[in-house]
């Protein structure tokens, strides 16, 4: 009898069912509308990219957009563009969800009652606000965050051309105390700019440098360059943090001194004294200085920090022998009332160590530029409540969510005659507001940006207005037309396009739109330190309030000031640190909690001077006694993400925002001070499941986000050998964890700190103990395997992708991108909680080697190893592994996931009938399934028309996962095909690959000898396969990441 | 070895097309609508004068009547045919907005098929022609053209600037990744060879091509068996993800 193989004996069984089901036939009915008249740039089916700027944040990274069809589909870094070179955060990538957000407003609006607003005509609503603003002379206000650099002057001269009482700039993330600082320190009055190139230590003063900082997707790109394993033997740069809480940043440290919160000045002014002392700076240093550094001595520095006396006095020495060293002054989260001083002393400590005019760049002053200015925003807020302002204009901002309630601009705005809002997304603000002129979102845009100087960027439209919207620059020069020649004539004619031309008309407008802009060498001002700096004052924060702990709100990773939390993808990604989505959450240590008797997911109430808000706790290691810490950007009450009404309407806010429990405190120059509060934690008793992702950080031993101490790294190869016993990847779990035990993790330091937590917080000797005595090598049958080899033996390609964890950061860009990319759904809250998120990458978070499985009788592992000072903390992103003896494929019944021939582990949709099988099956928990129809249900109007027809949108009872962007290869094969060669190396580049700042993740074909993906992946020490002793063999190789260990001083 | 035996579905459709044919053949041979006036054949439009002209020629002893107003070079009597045919519900396809013949335009005049689909070479989507590409040449013809009603929609809607909402007919599902370039560049690939002769179609409509593959399972065109038939017989990947992503 012949053999028949499976999949002949369910052919032969389909065909009673196929022949009845071929005869059916669809009655559906598709229309196909061509273009009226076809622009000539437009090939159906070929993607165009533009060259944008990116408006999430102040950084202006360069973009791509590409569109199909007039419709932009996805955005990515621009290569020409200096500042992100390529690379896009999380919030650049989602930032495309603008445009299609279901809560835009589609025509001006005027305000009949509370919840009424009524459609009107533009030429209505223009002559209503003009008539407005003739009545009122000198009692108009605009009041609006950076819309960027043309746009801004023109709205300076709007202001004075209608005789408008003034214009003030409000960001609620502003560097005012960066900029107030340098005028002190160095006597020019501009911000400076941090160039991470080839640095060999940097010190992060809480700025949060790869995650909210100054500019983090440059810092991320240079860091990581700097710290390339191997181009520089020795590790290369070292980065330091400073901060109360084991923020993104301090995770990717290699030492963290969690210094008492708002002390970091102290500390910068005892590591200066100490590099002055160790031979740093020059003779003019120790003479201004004498007086200023005489407060700063070590041990009483140690006592108000908290950092002991060795470490400040071996960082202080590590700093002066440091070849480029450079320190980075507090950012948000670490701005107290007095910033300004702490901020002076870590520009003063840049300059003993010589990095000023090195790595910081000090451009020369530019008045000019109107800057944003917390004090102003109050005072705007006083000249309200006296009644002085008859219209307010307010654009590109959302005070009355950002504005603390303390500052009383809620109330204040019942007050004001005429609210004008230039929205294009409903927001807490617009929603206050009499009259809504939208504004088109960034990419239906014209517009500039200059985010320092010698780097202008330009924004382009790359849509047709979806709605009737009409650009801001537009509708001042509207409203100034209507009100009469005398003021039309002081402003310019045309359009805002025109006047957008003519700011550039000194540049061929062309060739800068096709590149992104203008980019030029940063102009720096030659500086010495002012007499000012001799009479800085550092002490000690000043908190409002009474309590036992300090409240720290931090900007949240992908949620900004709260600007990006309408945004769905956004809400979806879980925290980079935390792993919980959609909510806020307060962090508090575990010995905290265990004092309190809190648990994960127990609603405290957070009790202020200004107020009182209720959040759920979420207890860890790594955060300090005294702190309690929760993300600034939650709480929204009205937008469809963003609050929890689910459609653009007011409803209930998606939990606590932070800022209703601050002062409207000030720094010293008038910034905003976020650190300024004291907090009472009280308990509700009621308790709140989070939507969580990653329920421990525990990898138990596994081969998961692997870590090599250096010295290992660079011991020579024999030694190696000997312990390995030959196996490639064996080496990391064993060695490591004595390396790391032994002192490569900065225990003995944490234990210093706080001795009391960090033996309560993780029974650290014990898992030692277990590891070391039963390591599971006893159940693990390992075969070694060529990862080429898992392809078809004539097909020229077996795809793969190496992932670098000593470059990945665990900034979830990729995550973001992978979204967009592949026409991923958001779920939303209830589902994640459930615990279903349709992601196909995510970044696991482990907390050193954990505790290894199968060893009986061990305690039940903690929910959070995490520890004070202990930054051994692996970010290890996690997709599909193509493998090559994949689990999933053997159990599906319909073969809708198979093993293609160049090895690519492909899922076929059509094919798919829902049983999850592969699921249940696939060990590293990648596969996705449809539980509902997501496109349909999750996906309000007009959030489709975003998505990529490259890529099939998957129904309901569909199961869906990573094929390497397998539209991407098809994408490059054509052009290949057409020219009759082999794809190149480098010819495919994954979104993820594309998107990650530090380019940690490489594809390629591993049959390429010559392909990056080949020669990264064949690192004898650091390469290992996720859960290699499944013996899955794995496409995807990972090399562990480098523990350098804390700096020699 | 079974011998082939047409199924209950072909002999079926094979009556359907002889009841169909036999119906078109006694509308053929009706008369022309509203013709005769006295003794005299009297056209009522151009079309019908155009029609009556051609009749004479055959048969010079015809006596006709053609009003002034009506005697007139355009349209032609293959236009006037090609409209009325375009529309006709006894043909098979989907009747579309407007009249457009395939064999007026790419079977009498030779139109290329890439004049109008232009994207069906160079890019992974034929393309359908823009209004301006249909008004290229519409826009210089004389205003008696007008007296067709699918001309008369065609400049209305290029005068209200609003493109024509075309049936589509050859619609692949949206779980389907197709590359037309693809397949034009691939040797032995004719436009008729999936599309069926369309310059001989008045209407456009989804040539039955139903093809027998393994286990005798019938495939029709468009679906994804037809698809693998051809990529067998080519030698051309079946790979799953080469399609479906």
């Amino acid at each position: 009898m012949t053999e028949i193989d499976r999949r002949d004996f369910l052919k032969l069984v389909g065909v009673g069912a196929g022949a009845a089901a071929a005869a059916g036939c669809s009655d559906h009915v598709e229309k196909l509308i061509p273009y009226v008249i076809q622009p000539e740039v437009i090939s159906p089916g070929l993607p165009i990219h533009y060259a944008s700027t990116c408006r999430e944040c102040p950084a202006g990274c360069g973009l791509h957009v590409k569109t199909l069809e007039g419709r932009p589909v996805k955005l990515e870094g621009n290569p020409e563009s200096p500042i992100n070179r390529g690379a896009l955060c999380a919030r650049g990538q989602a930032a495309i969800g603008r445009t299609y957000h279901p809560d835009r407003f589609e025509a001006p609006m005027l305000r009949k009652g509370p919840d009424q607003l009524e459609p009107i005509s533009w030429d209505a609503a223009i002559e209503l606000l003009s008539l407005e603003i003739a009545k009122a002379p000198g009692a108009v206000h605009v009041l609006g965050g950076d819309p960027g650099e043309t746009a801004g002057k023109l709205i300076d001269r709007f202001v004075r051309a209608v005789g408008a009482g003034g214009r003030t700039v409000y960001e609620p993330f502003a560097l005012e105390a960066l900029r107030e600082a340098t005028r002190n320190v160095f006597g020019v009055a501009s911000q400076p700019w941090f160039d991470l190139t080839d640095v060999d230590l940097v010190v992060d003063f809480g700025n949060e440098i790869l995650d909210t900082g100054l500019s983090p997707t440059e810092h991320q790109r240079q860091l990581a360059a700097a710290r390339d394993i191997t181009a520089r033997p020795d590790g290369g740069a070292r980065l330091v943090y400073v901060g109360p809480r084991l923020s993104q940043t301090a995770s990717n440290s290699d030492e963290w001194l969690p210094a008492k919160p708002g002390t970091e000045g102290i500390l910068a002014l005892a590591l200066a004294r100490v590099a002055i002392e160790s031979g740093a700076g020059t003779e003019a240093h120790r003479e201004l200085l004498s007086g200023v550094l005489a407060d700063a001595e070590v041990n009483t520095a140690a006592e108000r920090t908290e950092v002991s006396a060795d470490r400040i006095v071996r960082l202080g020495k590590a700093l002066v022998a440091a070849g480029n060293p450079v320190a980075i002054p507090p950012g948000v989260a670490a701005s107290t009332r007095r910033a300004i001083a702490s901020t002076a002393a870590v520009l003063i400590l840049n300059d003993v160590i010589g990095a000023v005019g090195r790595s910081v760049k000090i451009p020369p002053e530019d008045a000019f530029r109107k800057r944003a200015s917390y004090r102003d925003a109050l005072a705007l807020v006083k000249a309200i409540e006296d009644g002085k302002v008859g219209v307010l204009m307010v654009h590109d901002c959302n005070p009355v969510y950002s504005l603390p309630k303390a500052a009383g601009f809620e109330a204040a705005l019942a007050k004001v005659p005429l609210v004008v809002s230039f929205a294009s997304i409903c927001d807490e603000t617009s929603e206050l507001a009499h009259l809504i002129l939208p504004d088109h979102t960034p990419l239906e845009s014209w517009g500039d940006l200059a985010p320092r100087d010698g780097v202008r960027c330009l924004l382009q439209p790359t849509i047709r207005p979806l709605y009737d919207t009409r650009a801001l620059g537009d509708t001042l020069l509207d409203v100034a037309r209507s009100m009469g020649p005398e003021v039309a004539s002081k402003l310019p004619s045309g359009s805002f396009r025109t006047v957008i031309e003519e700011a550039w008309s000194g540049t061929e407008l062309h060739a800068a739109l096709s590149r992104g802009g203008e980019y030029g060498e940063l102009a720096t001002a030659p500086v010495e330190l002012a007499a000012a700096a001799g009479r800085l004052e550092v002490v000690e924060p000043v908190f409002s309030g009474e309590g036992d702990f300090v409240l720290l709100p931090f900007p949240h990773s992908f949620l900004y000031d709260g600007r990006s939390a309408n945004l769905p993808w956004l809400q979806e990604i879980p925290d980079p640190v935390v792993k919980v989505a959609w909510e806020p959450w307060a962090e508090i240590s575990l010995g905290t909690a265990e004092k309190l008797g809190l648990e994960f997911g127990e609603v405290v109430a957070i009790e202020t001077s200004a107020g009182r808000i209720e959040v759920a706790v979420n207890p860890r290691g790594g955060i300090r006694d005294d702190v309690v810490a929760i993300p600034i950007g939650q709480g929204h009450s009205i937008g469809t993400f963003a609050s929890r009404s689910g459609d653009g309407r007011p409803g209930e806010a998606r939990g606590a925002n932070v800022i209703d429990a601050l002062p409207a405190g000030v720094d010293e120059s008038g910034g905003r001070a976020w650190l300024a509060e004291r907090a009472r934690l009280e308990k509700t008793g009621r308790h709140q499941r989070l939507p969580l992702l990653q329920f421990s950080d525990n990898k138990r031993g596994r081969q998961l986000g692997e870590a090599i101490a250096l010295a290992d790294l660079t011991a020579p190869h024999e030694a190696h050998e000997a312990s390995a016993e030959g196996a490639r990847s064996e080496p990391q779990a064993n060695e490591v964890h004595e390396a790391s035990a032994e002192g490569a993790r900065s225990e003995p330091q944490a234990n210093e700190v706080h001795e009391a937590s960090a033996e309560g917080a993780r029974s650290e000797p014990q898992a030692n103990e277990v590891h070391e005595a039963g390591h599971h090598e006893a159940h693990e049958i390992r075969e070694e395997f060529q990862p080429s080899a898992d392809a078809d033996e004539g097909s020229p390609y077996r795809w793969g992708m190496t992932v670098d964890l000593d470059r990945c950061t665990g900034c979830a860009s990729c995550v973001a991108a992978c979204y967009v990319e592949n026409n991923i759904p958001v779920v939303g809250e209830q589902e994640i909680r459930r615990v279903r998120p349709m992601s196909w990458i995510r970044i696991e978070r482990y907390i050193g080697d954990g505790e290894p499985e199968l060893v009986t009788g061990r305690k039940h592992p903690a929910r959070n190893r995490e520890s004070l000072g202990d930054v051994d903390v692996r970010h290890s992103p996690m997709m599909c592994q193509q493998c090559g003896a994949a689990p999933c494929e053997p159990v599906c019944p319909v073969y809708a996931t198979y093993h293609n021939e160049e090895g690519l582990n492909g899922m076929v949709y059509n094919r798919c009938v829902g049983t999850r099988y592969c699921a249940v099956n696939c060990p590293y928990k990648v596969r996705r399934f449809n539980f509902y129809d997501y496109a349909l249900t999750r996906w309000p109007d007009p959030m489709r028309l975003g998505l990529t027809p490259d890529v099939t949108v998957r129904s309901q009872g569909v199961m869906e996962k990573c094929t390497f962007c397998v539209q991407r290869i098809q994408a490059a094969r054509q052009l290949a095909k057409d020219e009759g060669r082999p794809i190149g190396d480098g010819e495919v580049v994954m979104a993820c690959e594309q998107a990650c700042p530090s380019q940690a993740i490489q594809f390629g074909n591993l049959r390429d000898a010559n392909a990056g993906v080949v020669k990264k992946g064949g690192d004898p020490k650091r390469a290992y396969h996720a859960l290699h002793m499944l013996n899955t063999r794995p496409a995807l190789t990972y090399l562990a990441k480098v523990q350098r260990g804390p700096v020699e001083g | 070895m079974v011998p082939f035996r047409p199924s209950r579905r072909t002999a079926l459709s094979l009556l359907l097309v002889a009841a169909a044919l036999a119906l078109l053949l006694l509308q053929g041979s009706g008369g022309l609508a509203g013709a005769s006036a006295g003794d005299a054949l009297r056209a009522e439009s151009i079309c019908e004068a155009q029609a009556l002209k051609a009749r004479m020629e055959k048969n010079p002893d015809l006596e006709i009547e053609i009003p002034a107003e009506f005697n007139r070079l355009f349209p032609t009597l293959s236009a006037c045919q090609s409209h009325d045919a375009a529309w006709d519900e006894a043909l098979p396809g989907p009747n579309q907005p407007v009249p457009f013949s395939h064999a007026h335009h790419s079977g009498k005049f030779q139109l290329d098929c890439l004049y109008c689909h232009s994207g069906a070479e160079r890019l992974p989507a034929a393309g359908m022609p823009s209004m301006e590409v249909c008004m290229g040449c519409h826009l210089h013809f004389p205003p008696e053209y007008d007296s067709l009603e699918g001309i008369r929609i065609l400049n209305q809607t290029w005068k209200d600037q609003l493109p024509i909402h075309w049936v589509q007919v050859h619609r692949l599902p949206e779980h389907v990744q197709f590359r037309h370039n693809r397949h034009m560049r691939a040797p032995d690939v004719t436009c008729q060879r999936c599309h069926g002769l369309v310059e001989t179609m008045d209407k456009l409509y989804l040539v039955d091509d139903t093809r027998w593959w393994q286990y005798a399972l019938p495939t029709k065109k468009l679906e994804m068996g037809w698809c693998v038939i051809c990529h067998r017989e080519s030698n051309v990947s079946t790979d799953c993800l080469l399609c479906h992503y």
